[in-house]
């Protein structure tokens, strides 16, 4: 399983302020509010915790299939620069942190020693970016096969009506899109 | 018998203009206008609107600023559609 989230912080900075009443009360752990708000970065620090448990949500999803919101219960450590894990109920995610001054991609898997393959990629245009986004990832592949998304928003890989046993994932925020997939079948 | 019905009725009114405030609030977070022109109970924030997920907390804070409520995690969790926020309310506004 995997699961990837892409933030442009310069959209961020605009689309939400972290710095509202209850903003961070709702979707942070005590923990990762202390982290943030002793970060020298806070903002960077929201985004940066926000987009692990994002990319680990898109995960148990896969697993799970079935949507929730419940941001808080997706507790975010910290490793590295480049690593982290996030914890929900029993459930522990892997994360790879790839940080830029102008993006967050983060991605998530349960097995670490999984082969994957994953971009990162600028979109020069206002809109489509899901389709643009879709195209990148389709681009690994035969022209036969197809992206669709089931019932609770997970994307799957189609070969006429046959679906791929790969994990894959897909986002896009802003000007950025990204993706990530595992090379092993998966189910 | 009437009683039963006229209560029906005032229910059925609140409900709508529960919507109509539901609306308001989620306007700005909207990215997804023909979704956003066709709203009704069935409408998802994320799959239908199209809502940033990050923005799906402005969206319970607006919400529990406009009716002076609190929603909880729990309750929280299940706010992704126009239907289960309206039950929210409905729920925290009766409690």
């Amino acid at each position: 399983m995997i699961g990837n989230d892409v933030v442009d912080l310069q959209l961020a900075k605009t689309q939400s302020n972290w710095q509202r009443k209850g903003f961070l009360e709702k979707q942070f752990t005590e923990e990762e509010q202390q982290t943030i708000l002793n970060s020298e970065n806070p903002f960077l620090q929201v985004w940066l915790f926000w987009s692990m448990k994002e990319a680990a949500y898109k995960c148990y999803v896969q697993e799970h299939q079935k949507r929730f919101f419940a941001p808080k219960k997706f507790k975010c450590k910290i490793l590295s620069k480049k690593e982290g894990i996030v914890q929900v109920n029993s459930f522990i995610y892997n994360i790879k942190i790839i940080l830029s001054d102008f993006y967050i991609h983060a991605l998530a898997v349960k097995n670490k020693n999984k082969k994957m393959v994953s971009a990162l990629f600028f979109i020069n245009k206002k809109s489509s970016q899901t389709k643009i986004t879709n195209q990148y990832l389709l681009s690994y592949f035969s022209d036969k096969v197809k992206l669709h998304k089931n019932e609770v928003g997970i994307p799957f890989l189609y070969e006429q009506q046959k679906r791929l046993p790969v994990s894959i994932s897909t986002s896009h925020h802003g000007d950025y899109g990204g993706f990530a997939f595992i090379l092993e079948n998966e189910f | 018998m009437l009683v039963l019905s006229l209560k029906n009725i005032s229910n059925n009114m609140t409900k709508e203009e529960l919507i109509i405030k539901l609306k308001v609030i989620v306007k700005p977070y909207v990215q997804d206008e023909q979704a956003f022109k066709n709203l009704s109970e069935e409408t998802d924030f994320i799959k239908d609107l199209k809502i940033n997920s990050a923005n799906l907390v402005d969206v319970v804070l607006d919400v529990e600023d406009e009716f002076d409520i609190e929603i909880d995690n729990d309750s929280m969790e299940k706010m992704l559609s126009v239907k289960a926020a309206i039950e929210i309310i409905e729920e925290k506004l009766s409690a």
